[in-house]
């Protein structure tokens, strides 16, 4: 047997791809990390306020993601109730972190990609290559990266590892000014993903997109409230083709998945399981519509060959940027933004398990204490979005490199091939190897 | 001509890799530098001679001190990005896994402190690199230019027993009046580098230390420091404090 290791590139964090090669056929390819740094072990003892800001460092991409899953389980063992600002203000900085984090995606790892799949570029093109390529599109994106960036300083008092966010509320009282700069900087990004959607819509969607990022049979897992998009609240749901809509609470999550023993990767207790899907896409299939109009018109562009592909996880997130701009303009202007309540003294511990659970922009994200009779933290289960996703990357990449290796005998093209498909995934390789 | 500049990852939450990225200054640093190495962007799949390394995260693993060489070996200056690569980081409050420094394997012309660092800090650093100069750093400590410092004098009669303030008691700057140390809370301040414009103390949060020491190491610093005042049993005890971001040499 012969074993082929190659380094994943333009992927955040370290990742491998492993080839098996038996009797020249390919017996199996798995996405790999050997790095795993532990936190569910040197988080056991550690206090409860001091946890969120341990854990945003799981995650340069989604700190304000894992701080906030933190904080609500941490809410939940003391059962305390937190303001409506709280809220709003998590929800602002949430929508900033979405938006810095699926704009860089885009900008470095997926857009060279769609531009070489669709034929538009030879080969995948740099930096450098994108920026005279398309200097407007290259800037629209950029803006877009940093308007990200600058709601997380203003809310968060820095661009990650936010400082504002402790569980029981969060440190901030939003100045007039401020609410007007912010206001200025989601509109702003409106413009620009108008621009740059218009344009994904042109360059693409007259294209049929190729078959080996197709799946046919995804099993969607992501919050949803009510079937409407709502990455902060909500219940867990899993729908699987098209049907079985199964919504429940996040104190049942056990009943369907699970961890095991040494923490590495998540058990699912259900049929088909390796077809799970977090991340986007999932958020598009398990809600009714998005309850914005210009988003509907857009998504009819499409037909039914991108919207069981991978590929289309692309399009969603440009479509989540709206979203989230078009929210964070909605909650500047509610008057609940401007009262501050007192924070919400976190005095007796009532439950001892305490469940955490957002959207992270990769996907759902779960963080689930546990403390001893001295309430003590002494088990923490922490569900990673890119965790979620791999044994449904890791089918795909062998499915599809077998078939190309029969036909072609390249090993260099599956290399290539392979590192694409998991790119479309947008794994966040920092969260899988937490 | 332009540098040539290899930026790597070690183990990491990559933060600073997106801190940079996201600066305002970032698309001059692209315009006025020649990026050749940097996963996070580019399909380069080999270390070549470069004129500055950048190295994010600390030292976990046996691979990484190959790599770490190699690119020492490659690259006219080597800079430490980040409170993992300067001092551990993060990582170093596990019991069960090695987080060092990159300057414990290979010398280093300098660092670019914090967890993120300061984004103004970053970028004027950066803009040093380009221009073939030294990155500065100050050589004060917090307490220096605090707002709320009131005279504070460090010794026996400061009786410390919270790491963090509860909720309910945290104030926003401009209503604080109080240095952190003579309400209880561990502020570390005085042993961590000026820097940071005060990024947590403005929103009411004692210096966790995410800048790293003035001078010489982290944990020492510390150790002098947390001996001088009277830190209660409970918090002597607590390993979030000590290991929070670097080890002690001892235990390497
Ligand atoms: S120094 Fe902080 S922000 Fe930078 S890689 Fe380490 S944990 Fe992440
Ligand atoms: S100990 Fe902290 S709060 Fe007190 S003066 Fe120094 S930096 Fe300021």
């Amino acid at each position: 047997m012969l074993k082929i290791i190659d380094v994943c590139k333009r992927v955040e964090g370290h990742g491998d791809v492993k080839i098996l090669l038996q009797n020249d056929d390919i017996s199996l390819v798995n996405f790999q990390f050997d790095i795993y740094r532990g936190f569910e072990n040197f988080l056991i003892g550690k206090k409860l306020l001091d946890i969120p800001k341990i854990v945003s460092r799981i995650c340069g991409l989604c700190y304000a993601s894992q701080a906030i899953a933190s904080c609500k389980a941490i809410e939940h063992i003391y059962d305390i109730e937190i303001s409506e600002q709280t809220i709003l203000l998590r929800r602002l900085l949430m929508s900033g972190e979405l938006i810095k984090s699926h704009s860089m995606n885009f900008f470095f790892q997926t857009l060279p990609d769609l531009l070489a799949i669709f034929d538009f570029s030879q080969k995948t093109l740099t930096p450098y290559e994108l920026i005279h390529y398309d200097p407007q599109l290259a800037s629209n994106l950029y803006e877009l990266i940093k308007i990200g960036n600058e709601i997380n300083i203003l809310f968060g008092g820095r661009s990650v590892h936010l400082i504002s966010l402790i569980p029981g509320g969060i440190i901030y009282s939003p100045s007039r000014k401020n609410i007007s700069l912010a206001r200025k900087k989601f509109q702003n990004a409106l413009n620009n993903l108008e621009w740059i959607i218009e344009k994904f819509i042109e360059l693409f969607s007259n294209h049929i997109p190729p078959k080996e990022y197709h799946f046919p049979h995804f099993i969607f897992v992501g919050l949803s409230n009510y079937e409407k998009y709502d990455r902060y609240s909500g219940n867990l749901t899993i729908k699987q083709n098209n049907k079985n809509l199964i919504e429940f609470e996040k104190n049942n999550y056990s009943t369907y998945f699970g961890k095991e023993k040494d923490l590495h990767g998540i058990d699912f207790y259900f049929e088909n399981k390796k077809n799970v899907i977090v991340g986007p896409l999932s958020r598009y299939n398990i809600i009714e519509n998005y309850g914005i109009d210009e988003i509907i018109n857009y998504l009819d562009y499409f037909n039914k060959s991108w919207k069981n592909n991978i590929l289309f996880a692309n399009f969603i997130r440009l479509l989540e940027m709206y979203i989230e701009a078009y929210h964070g303009i909605q909650i500047l202007d509610d008057p609940s933004l401007n009262i501050r309540e007192q924070f919400s003294p976190l005095n007796s511990v009532k439950n001892l398990d305490g469940i955490g659970i957002i959207e992270a922009p990769r996907g759902t994200l779960i963080h689930h204490y546990h403390l001893n009779g001295s309430n003590s933290i002494d088990r923490i289960k922490l569900f990673i979005a890119t965790e979620f996703n791999i044994p449904l990357i890791n089918e795909m990449i062998t499915r599809y490199a077998k078939e190309l290796f029969e036909i072609t005998g390249d090993i260099n093209l599956v290399k290539k091939d392979v590192q694409r498909i998991i790119r479309a995934f947008d794994p966040c390789i920092s969260c899988a190897t937490h | 001509m332009k540098p040539r500049v290899t930026i790597i990852s070690l183990t990491s939450c990559s933060g600073c890799i997106s801190t940079l990225i996201s600066l305002d200054i970032f698309p001059q640093f692209l315009e006025r530098t020649r990026i050749i190495f940097f996963q996070f962007i580019l399909d380069a799949k080999n270390i070549e001679d470069t004129d500055i390394a950048i190295v994010e995260g600390c030292v976990s693993e046996e691979t990484q001190i190959t790599l770490l060489r190699d690119v020492r070996k490659h690259a006219k200056k080597v800079y430490a990005l980040g409170t993992c690569a300067s001092c551990g980081g993060i990582l170093s409050l596990s019991s069960s896994k090695v987080a060092d420094p990159i300057s414990n394997y290979i010398e280093t012309n300098g660092i670019i402190p914090g967890c993120p660092p300061p984004s103004k800090l970053f970028g004027n650093s950066l803009i040093r690199l380009v221009e073939n100069k030294d990155i500065i750093l100050s050589q004060k400590n917090m307490c220096g230019n605090c707002s709320l410092k009131r005279d504070m004098k460090i010794n026996s009669h400061i009786n410390i027993y919270k790491i963090i303030p509860n909720p309910e008691e945290i104030t926003l700057d401009e209503e604080n009046s109080e240095c952190f140390l003579k309400n209880g809370i561990l502020c570390l301040g005085p042993i961590t580098r000026d820097g940071c414009e005060y990024k947590c103390i403005k929103m009411g949060l004692p210096c966790e230390g995410c800048m790293g020491p003035v001078s010489k190491d982290f944990t020492s610093n510390l150790i002098n420091y947390l001996s001088l005042i009277n830190l209660s049993q409970e918090l002597k005890e607590y390993a979030g404090i000590f290991y929070r971001y670097s080890k002690p040499k001892f235990r390497r």
